[in-house]
């Protein structure tokens, strides 16, 4: 049998209906949302459910951009009229969610004309906003989601201390507004050697880790104070609007948008993502969090071997890695690689991500976020755990678990099929649907690879 | 852990070591399932179904286990301490990687534990023409003498495109484009060739008996370049772009030498076919693309479609990261493309050997190459295997099994030279 087979007529719809221009090897095809999404029963397949576990021969159901049934071949009733694609032979599973990227803030790295990564003039920034450079017509994205990536967070990179505030998206949409699912959805508070000042242009304050924490209270007791005075603002304000109105009004705070932003973080209503390597810093770091309350989700945290039980009592889900960060001279190899089983064993919640680490280049391929997991396996985690921290965990960690991270119905319809383990470095994705869109497996590197295939 | 407490004694590896029941990918004779591979005096005596070993050999029992031969990096710029690049001229072909190789880097052992035996340290991209590798065995824990790969062909690094341009030009000099990069490397072999016939001029005096010769003066940067020239050196190039293969080529057959790899190379499979028959190789990234301008068209399929062009084909790491796991990369080729395991093994193994040079004695499981091997947990192109031992002529140097690093040779402390292993360490000459 060819498994590539059951796509071949959609693919050939898709490129002939909607997608006139496909011969150029430019930019890759665009998927409007606002189209009515059709009804699908991908029959056959076996179904990674993430929370009703594996369903050999299992079909499922998408509907109007959602998934409408999920169960066994004979429990499903196919709807009159879907388009049936068989997935025999195949694994299907819900869109994978990578929990950090630059996905839109940098389209060549090399080319500071397209990056739009951070503002490094301040080390102060919750008032910058990602939806505010986010790029959504990268190369990056459709080349990200071939591989079955269907959400993702995008945060600035972590030059800053706060650099400004994340967004998180789907990889599919013809414009921003429909690939951006939520704005301002979490504040990096970033705590590493990387934050300190010590360009080439000179050293400046903050130039070193008591710098940093210094100037991270600082910014928070200056955001309390204009909570408070916001507060009392508005009481007197009251008072004033019952009272008989002789004496001159009250003056309104001026409105400060680094303090502003800081307000919801503060009331602990979104969470603020923590990234530290080494032990110490985590330590440091929570406790900054700590004395202001704040809902945290902990991120890399790739050299904390010595406080893992520490960071399981703190009760937080944690972003680990890369794994691919590299164990310090005298540790054992695989010392970074066995974190996230480390973790997991502990009761911790874990995800992945695609992000860099502490030492430069590991990470940074965006597509390549299920073989991080799938790594994590070879050295002890569960291969459950490792499925969950790149669909169920990050969804419930960004507060999307109602609508992405599983085959249940009534959850968006972000499916993918492919032809074995999607932790698999030899499997290839055959197809994604992103709110149930059929999204034409074409970017700009398969253009390439079949402009000079000819 | 209290450096020193894995120092075990060196003792000398047994004669006879049989590793049974393992599946053997040979590279070079297919597979054999529950197969057999015989290690006298550090070679391979035999292998198959069965062998002849004798009674008294050590027996490694694998079921259930995988044995492939050692990987081998023809890109690494590991153990050198951040001394990639002497980025003050782009002509340094007198560099000697050799100089700046440190034995106890912590990256040296990393690899050994992803099950890299054989690496190729490279001068950076900084320089059109860089300096001379080093070619080593993973001996990790040995001294310096005794990591070196013996009677190793030698290579010099020449790059191309950004990054000399880049280094020069921001500092006002030349070469700041394309152009002067091609034009101070033609430059350099004219020197060379004057040079030459300086000497061929002295020696054929000498061979004539004239007592009054003058010996010209011996030039270290001119007579590297004139061992390019008299085809000594193995030339390995830092190459992106499909227009400057065919540059490459050219000059490489104006000035008579061979290009035994492009490196990076990563749109070979533009222009393949005709790079083919010039029989240069490539050393490239399972699926890197986008970091900058010239590998903007970068696609996961370049090396099995450079390979199916007739391009001899290999993934390498440029990377500490990376040369921990190039078995995945090669993994990675059996999706993009439809490799045969077999031939994406070879990606790491024989094909990289011939670009250093060493073919003849690593890269496949063949009857009296030396015994570089390796036993994984399974498959070693899936994401979950794991090198578990590693052995480098015929002696155990990383066995995943024992407490501590899990190295046995090793003792000490080892060094960290930080960074990524990239040739941009110090910002300039990126991959």
């Amino acid at each position: 049998m060819n498994p590539s087979k059951p796509f071949v007529t959609a693919a050939i719809a898709f490129s002939l209906g909607l997608c006139p221009a496909l011969s150029s090897a430019q930019s890759a095809p665009v998927v409007d949302m606002s189209a009515a999404a059709p009804t699908v029963a991908i029959t056959g397949g076996k179904l990674l459910t993430i929370t009703h576990g594996v369903i050999e021969n299992g079909t499922i159901v998408l509907s109007g951009g959602k998934i409408a049934a999920v169960g066994t071949a004979d429990s499903v009733k196919i709807p009159d009229g879907a388009q049936i694609v068989d997935a025999k032979g195949m694994t299907v599973y819900p869109g994978l969610i990578d929990s950090e990227t630059n996905l839109g803030l940098s389209e060549i790295e090399a080319d500071d004309a397209s990056n739009d990564l951070v503002e490094t003039s301040d080390e102060i920034f919750p008032n910058m906003h990602v939806y505010d450079a986010f790029h959504a017509e990268t190369e990056h994205i459709p080349i990200t989601r071939l591989n079955g990536i269907t959400n993702a967070i995008v945060a600035p990179a972590s030059d800053d201390s706060l650099p400004g505030q994340d967004i998180f998206i789907q990889l599919a949409g013809r414009d921003r507004d429909q690939m951006i699912l939520g704005k301002d959805v979490a504040l990096p508070m970033n705590f590493s050697g990387e934050q300190r000042r010590r360009g080439n242009g000179g050293v400046k304050f903050p130039s070193t880790r008591m710098g940093l924490a210094s100037q991270l209270r600082q910014t928070f007791i200056d955001a309390q104070a204009y909570a408070a005075a916001k507060a009392e603002y508005q009481t007197k304000l009251a008072k004033w609007q019952k009272g008989d109105k002789k004496e001159p009004a009250p003056t309104e705070p001026k409105i400060d948008l680094k303090s502003e932003a800081l307000l919801p973080y503060l009331r602990g209503e979104k969470p603020v993502v923590l990234a530290a390597y080494e032990g110490y810093e985590i330590e440091v770091d929570m406790q900054i969090a700590q004395e202001f309350h704040l809902k945290v989700i902990l991120n890399h945290v790739t050299h904390s071997q010595e406080i893992l039980d520490k960071i399981a009592a703190y009760k937080v889900p944690v972003i680990v890695g890369p794994i691919y960060d590299f164990p310090a001279a005298n540790e054992r190899y695989d010392s970074v690689f066995t974190l996230p089983a480390e973790l997991s064993k502990r009761g911790v919640k874990i995800a992945f991500s695609s992000a860099g680490g502490s030492s430069g280049n590991p990470g940074g391929f965006e597509r390549n976020l299920p073989y991080a997991a799938g790594y994590a396996v070879a050295y002890g985690l569960p291969y459950d755990e490792a499925l969950k921290a790149i669909t169920l965990n990050p969804a419930e960690m960004w507060g999307v678990a109602d609508k992405l991270g599983s085959l249940d119905a009534g959850k968006l319809a972000n499916v993918v099929i492919a032809n074995g383990d999607p932790l698999d470095v030899r499997t290839d994705v055959k197809q994604v649907y992103i709110e149930g869109h059929a999204i034409p497996m074409v970017s700009r590197q398969t253009r390439l690879r079949d402009e000079y295939s000819k | 852990m209290p450096a020193g407490s894995f120092a075990l004694a060196q003792s000398t590896p047994p004669h006879d070591i049989v590793i049974a029941n393992a599946t053997v990918m040979t590279v070079t004779h297919g597979t054999v399932e529950h197969g057999s591979v015989w290690i006298h005096d550090g070679k391979i005596a035999g292998y198959g179904a069965t062998v002849n070993a004798p009674a008294d050999a050590v027996k490694i029992d694998a079921s259930g286990k995988y044995l492939t031969p050692g990987i081998i990096d023809p890109h690494s710029h590991s153990a050198l301490n951040n001394d990639v690049n002497e980025a003050t001229s782009p002509v340094t072909p007198s560099m000697m990687m050799i100089d700046a190789f440190d034995n106890r880097d912590k990256a040296l052992y990393q690899a050994l534990a992803g099950g890299v035996t054989t690496e190729l340290l490279l001068h950076g991209s900084a320089n059109m023409i860089g300096g001379q590798a080093v070619v080593i065995k993973n001996k990790f824990g040995l001294s310096r003498d005794a990591m070196l790969f013996p009677n190793a062909p030698r290579s010099i690094k020449f790059a191309s495109g950004e990054n000399p341009k880049r280094v020069y030009g921001s500092r006002g000099q030349l070469p700041s484009t394309r152009m002067g990069n091609f034009e101070v490397m033609r430059q350099a072999f004219e020197d060379a060739k004057v040079y030459m016939a300086k000497w061929d001029d002295y020696n054929a005096k000498v061979a004539k008996g004239e007592k009054d010769a003058v010996k010209p003066a011996v030039d270290l940067k001119l007579e590297a370049l004139a061992d390019v020239l008299r085809g000594k050196l193995y030339v390995q190039i830092h190459c992106y772009r499909a227009d400057e293969f065919l540059t490459e080529e050219a000059i490489a057959k104006e000035y008579g030498y061979k290009i035994r790899a492009f490196h990076h190379a990563l749109e070979m499979y533009k222009v393949g076919d005709k790079i083919a028959p010039t029989g240069t190789a490539i050393a490239t990234f399972a699926d890197w693309w986008g970091y900058k301008d010239e590998a903007w068209d970068a696609i996961p399929w370049n090396a099995v479609m450079s390979m199916h062009q007739g391009i001899r084909v290999a993934l390498k790491s440029d990377s500490n990261d990376y040369i921990r796991r190039l078995n995945q990369e090669a993994g990675k080729m059996v999706r993009y493309g439809g490799a045969t395991e077999e031939e994406a093994l070879r990606m790491i193994t024989l094909n990289p050997a011939w670009i250093i040079g060493v073919d003849d004695h690593v890269g496949s499981i063949d009857t009296g190459k030396d015994a570089d091997l390796v036993i994984w947990n399974m498959d070693p192109l899936s994401t979950y295997a794991r090198a578990e031992k590693v052995y480098i002529d015929g002696d155990l140097f990383f066995d995943s099994s024992l407490s501590g690093f899990g190295t046995t040779h090793f003792s000490g402390v080892m060094h960290d030279a930080s960074g990524n292993g990239n040739d941009d360490a110090d910002g300039e000459g990126g991959n």
